[in-house]
């Protein structure tokens, strides 16, 4: 072959329509690996694959809010709680099987952050975070002590727990809706008026937009989420209680996996999720040292790399295809 | 809900102002470090719980009384937080609001697992002589912590009004609160005043960690219930005032207290956190604050 | 409100438009007060603006213009007056109701979606406010924005790695993408040099024929002489004057408010001036300094000696107070250095300079309003030696300023402008400085008050102490300086005594900018 024509394939790799095709490819991989781990991997594997992406569903959700629009939302196990709630009751009251209740599930949620919405919006940054921490948690206190629902012993759900494959499977696919959620809506008139918000929310209203209708709607989105996740965590473990359900430990982990993996970002909270929790794995015999850890790294990815684990990698070069699915927050 | 009886209702009120003195003091720091530099220390609860374990260390390895103990123990504290302030915390302060915040929330959760490695997760608690020991007032049972609790609370105040209000430093962190830049450019020594406030609050938490301990018993976790009563605290008292932060606590032990009469104590802190919520949405410069939100 | 005033589809806004009365001017304001704390900041003004008319709004710092933009647009809530456009009467309708109404703005210092596209930037808007539209047919008629802002090649770059001009125009293009009937311009000449500002004057005159009519609230007269058919004065709020820009910029009352009166200039004092034979007591020397893209200077250079009084005049914008930002270590130079006493100070921190005997009076005073009268004193002398000095220190202020003895117990807030002023002016003193930097003392206050104060000054310099004065008013910078630096757009432009600078016709054209060359 020519000089010439060598040069000019070269050229055409590195062309925009070639980077497209090569993360597109890139993508498909990993789709194709994580849709037949449970054909070839071993059972724990396919567990640890389970925690990941739910995981990662939820970091994605939080991203939406956080990464996107600048919500900084500490509530975020109320969501979750309520979720696994009204799955653990539909499931128990009527019989009706585990995916149309996650969608209760997320229905509940979502109407959960619509009525909460009008006070928490009056307020901003760090009084928003403040404001929904707190009422994470008196949501959790409430139910504690509250008797209905099966009170601080909680219930046990009467259908049978679904199996690992099967809980993967699930997992999977709201990952992948959660993706597809926040990546179509960047794509929309919403997505272009939250990250307004999120970078100048006086100005943005200048623009003609209404901030509290467009934060609302990123809420709803993002708590809907959550609660299909926390319906899908109920099933798994057969029964519910108020410790577990509305456990902080949610929200600390969501935010040390999204912000470690990177926030504005739409691979950033999977590559955050794996990050965590196979370095849980790893360190499983020491779960305090583990969290320590995590904690330390979190400082220390605000400190040095603010875009988190994928935004700086994806910011210093990688093969140019996976640079493409980063939509870089810096 | 069973209503209670007149008694028991003057008795949860007397008791829920002089424990509201407890809440005061572990709100207390972290109104200052939010007064003075707008930071929301998301540590503050993990230094009142360092505070109650080092009495407890002091206490069984060594048989020193708790509060004789805050004589070491809340220097020790304040000396530990003036790094943590000036290395991690002061270089993001200009990066806007939610570094800082971040940050201490990433401290919070490794200095929890740190107890858990150290201290081991059991619930501990501070007992000496008195800590259950009660006097009859008037016909009320007062536990005597519950004395102490506010009799600290009320000296501690006091004392922090008057460093604020009365001396050369005091001028420089009220300075240096409403107008960081104006006072750097009259000579204040800014990041040195946000250091000495910062360890000022690691004392004050030290000494909340005490009563903490001899009031309640605590566990690696329990920081982040005092510092939500904290943050109620500061805001109802309002921001900045030092005042408001004691009258804040008082108020915050008598509803959670009087509450707890009608709902059960299991719903005490629900109420004051629906109380705080309240206020946030509709007062957030809450009764005494100046500055709005 | 808001409700009804925003209409939802193309054709309910075609309804709308056509039930205005189309003899309504199209904004028109009456007794439009704005009052924050104590301050009176829009006083009762009446003011309109016609279909298809470009009205200029001018008056020095202070007088309100900035606020009335706020006002317009919805961003404050009048505290009494009311606002209607095409007679319809909005008056505290939310800014997105404005816009959608058809107002948009442009923000003094550019306010980017810093982390979103220059075309994201518009979007928004166009999605928002504009007529409602598929994506794509915003995407198309927001890159037809950009190529007319000049901003065409830019689509794809994240906002916030722009340039200033660059960020000027997308101020402009972001509120073109509302498709606004009315143009609130804030000052978009602003720090710009000669070049950009025929681009950006160019630019404005081409809008003329996308928008219905345009208010600009300018300092620099090139924009205002260029652009608009009529010209209003706003001074502490009110409207001075009213009429075309040559009878405007013609008037004495006007060119009085900008440059001065003359009778300041009548109270000649004799002044010390420089102490020979001790070598400069400051030294700048080919500073540089940004505001993230914003260069602000450029290469200032001059000399202080000892016991001297020198001033540093310019239009705003020119650079002055960021050069005393500089001095001061609030901000850090990128090129050059300043020497004080033979010493490097850029670099060092604020309070270490203040310990070597410079102090910034800074700018809109920054007192503290949380402490005393005393205790701001006391603040400002936190470097005395001993309590006895400082208390001495304290005297000879008290005995400068007898109304601050009077008001020692009073909280900073209580005090008036002057005093306020007065109170910055000790604040400084009490640090027992060798030099001390005034920055724009004369802002917001009355004649008579501002001549009190540079009595005061004079008197200082009487003692021995050294001046840097910042000033926006150029006779009072005239009658006390034994030197003079006219800085233009972070550079200075002309230096002399003020004798050698008062008759200069180029001092005048800085700032009133008449015998321009070609626009």
């Amino acid at each position: 072959m020519s000089p010439a024509l060598t040069l000019a394939r070269g050229r055409g790799l590195a062309s925009r329509g070639g980077r497209r095709a090569a993360a597109g490819a890139a993508f498909l991989v990993l789709g194709l690996v994580l849709a037949t781990l449970p054909t070839f991997a071993s059972d724990y594997t396919v567990l640890v694959g389970y925690r990941v992406l739910e995981y990662a569903a939820l970091a994605q959700a939080w991203n939406l809010l956080a990464g996107y629009g600048g919500l900084v939302s500490l509530g975020s196990a109320a969501f979750i709680g309520i979720g696994s709630y009204a799955t653990a009751e539909i499931t128990i009251h009527s019989g009706v099987p585990l995916v149309p209740a996650m969608l209760g599930s997320g229905a509940a949620a979502a109407a959960f952050a619509v009525i909460v919405s009008v006070p928490l919006f009056r307020l901003r940054g760090l009084y928003f975070a403040i404001g929904t921490l707190t009422l994470a948690e008196a949501l959790r206190i409430w139910m504690v002590n509250w008797n209905g629902f099966g009170g601080a012993s909680g219930q046990f759900l009467t259908d049978t727990a679904p199996g690992n494959h099967e809980i993967y499977y699930l997992s999977l696919v709201v990952l992948a809706l959660a993706t597809a959620l926040v990546a179509g809506v960047l794509r929309t008139r919403l997505g272009v008026g939250l990250r307004a918000v999120r970078d100048n929310e006086d100005v943005a209203q200048e623009m003609g937009l209404s901030t509290f209708r467009t934060k609302l709607w990123a809420f709803a989105l993002a708590a809907s989420v959550m609660g299909a996740v926390g319906g899908m965590q109920a099933a798994r473990l057969s029964a519910i209680e108020p410790y577990g359900a509305f456990n902080l430990q949610w929200t600390i982990d969501i935010v040390n996996i999204a912000i470690v993996g990177g926030l504005g970002t739409i691979a950033g909270p999977l590559a955050g999720a794996a990050f965590v929790i196979i370095l849980g794995e790893l360190l499983a015999d020491y779960p305090e040292l583990h969290v320590a850890i995590t904690g330390a790294i979190l400082i220390a990815v605000i400190r040095f790399a603010p875009r988190g684990l994928w935004g700086t990698l994806a910011g210093a070069g990688l093969p140019a295809p996976l640079r493409l699915l980063a939509r870089r927050r810096g | 809900m069973d209503l209670p009886s007149g008694h028991a209702l003057v008795t949860a009120l007397v008791t829920g102002v002089l424990l509201g003195g407890l809440f005061a003091i572990t709100a207390l720091g972290l109104s200052l470090v939010f007064g003075v530099m707008r930071l929301i220390n998301l540590v503050h609860g993990e230094l009142i719980v360092l505070g109650a374990y080092l009495a407890f260390v002091l206490l069984e390895h060594g048989g020193i009384d708790p509060l004789l103990g805050l004589l070491v123990i809340a220097p020790a504290l304040a000396v530990v937080a003036y790094p943590i302030q000036r290395v991690l915390l002061t270089p993001l302060m200009s990066k806007g609001a939610e570094a800082p915040l971040l940050t201490t929330f990433g401290l919070s959760v490794i200095a929890q697992n740190v107890f858990i490695l150290v201290f081991s997760g059991d619930t501990q608690s501070l007992s000496t002589s008195y800590a259950s020991d009660s006097v009859d007032l008037a016909g009320i049972d007062v536990p005597v912590v519950y004395l102490i609790s506010f009799g600290l609370a009320l000296a501690l105040s006091v004392a922090a009004h008057l460093v604020i209000q009365r001396t050369g430093i005091g001028r420089e962190i009220r300075a240096s609160a409403e107008d960081a830049v104006a006072a750097e450019v009259m000579g204040v020594n800014v990041p040195r005043i946000y250091a000495v406030t910062y360890g000022l609050g690691a004392g004050c938490a030290a000494v909340g960690g005490v009563l903490v301990g001899l009031t309640f018993s605590f566990t690696p976790t329990t920081g982040v219930t005092y510092l939500l009563t904290g943050f109620a605290v500061v805001v109802l008292g309002g921001l900045g005032s030092v005042k408001g932060t004691l009258l804040g606590g008082l108020l915050l032990g008598a509803i959670e207290s009087v509450g707890g009469a009608f709902f059960g104590d299991g719903y005490r802190d629900l109420i004051g956190f629906l109380v705080f919520l309240t206020f946030l949405a509709i007062r957030p410069q809450g009764l005494f604050g100046r500055r709005p939100a | 409100m808001s409700g009804s005033l925003v209409a939802r589809t193309a054709a309910s806004r075609r309804r709308e438009r056509e039930a205005e009365d189309p003899g309504a001017p199209l904004l028109e304001t009456t007794g439009l007060t704005k009052r924050f704390g104590g301050v009176t900041a829009v006083d009762s003004l009446d003011l309109t603006v016609g279909r298809r008319e470009a009205l200029g709004v001018i008056g020095p710092n202070g007088a309100g213009k900035s606020t009335l933009i706020g006002l317009l647009n919805g961003a404050h809530r009048p505290t009494s007056g009311t606002i209607r456009i095409a007679g319809r009467d909005v008056t505290g309708a939310p800014p997105h109701a404005i816009a959608r109404l058809g107002i948009g703005r442009t923000h003094q210092v550019p306010q980017p979606f810093a982390q979103m596209t220059v075309l994201e930037n518009l979007m928004l808007g166009r999605l928002y406010a504009g007529e409602p539209a598929s994506f794509s047919d915003a995407d198309r008629d927001c890159r037809a924005i950009l190529e007319r802002t000049g901003l065409g090649a830019q689509a794809e770059t994240p906002a916030g790695r722009l340039p200033l001009l660059s960020l000027k125009r997308l101020e402009l293009a972001r509120a073109l993408a509302l498709g606004p009937r009315l143009l609130l311009l804030d000052e978009i000449g602003a720090g710009l040099i000669e070049a950009e500002l025929a681009e950006l004057i160019a630019l404005v005159q081409e809008l003329k024929r996308d928008v219905e009519s345009i208010l600009i609230v300018e300092h620099v007269l090139d924009v205002i002489q260029e652009c608009c058919d009529r010209v209003v004065v706003l001074d502490w709020g009110k409207k001075l004057v009213e009429g075309s820009p040559s009878q405007v910029l013609a008037d004495p009352q006007v060119a009085a408010v900008y440059l001065g009166t003359g009778s300041a200039s009548a109270e000649r004092r004799r002044l010390a001036g420089a102490r020979a034979g001790e070598g400069a007591l400051l030294s700048v020397e080919g500073i540089g300094a940004s505001y993230d893209t914003f260069r602000a200077l450029r290469d200032v250079t001059f000399a202080v000696e000892p016991g001297e009084v020198v001033a540093l005049l310019g239009a705003n914008g020119a650079g002055k107070t960021t050069t005393a930002r500089v001095l001061s270590g609030m901000l850090r130079a990128d090129a050059g250095s300043v020497t004080f006493k033979g010493t490097r100070i850029d670099g060092r921190s604020p309070h270490e300079i203040v310990r070597l005997g410079l102090v910034h009076c800074m700018e809109g005073r920054r007192i503290f309003a949380d402490l005393t009268v005393e205790e701001n004193l006391l603040l400002g002398g936190r470097n005395a030696a001993s309590k006895a000095e400082r208390a001495t220190r304290l005297g000879r202020v008290y005995e400068l300023f007898d109304v601050l003895a009077m008001k020692r117990n009073d909280s900073g807030a209580t005090l008036s402008g002057g005093q306020q002023q007065m109170l910055a002016i000790g604040r400084a003193l009490m640090a027992d400085p060798e030099l001390v930097i005034f920055d724009e003392i004369s802002l917001g206050l009355a004649p008579v008050v501002v001549d009190q104060l540079y009595g005061a000054l004079a008197e200082l310099n009487e003692r021995g102490v050294t001046m840097v004065i910042i000033e926006q008013n150029v006779e009072r910078g005239l009658a006390l300086a034994n030197h003079v630096h006219v800085l233009e757009r972070g550079a200075v432009a002309l230096s002399g005594t003020p004798d050698e600078l008062r008759g200069d016709p180029r001092v005048r054209a800085l700032y009133v900018g008449e015998a321009r060359g070609e626009a």
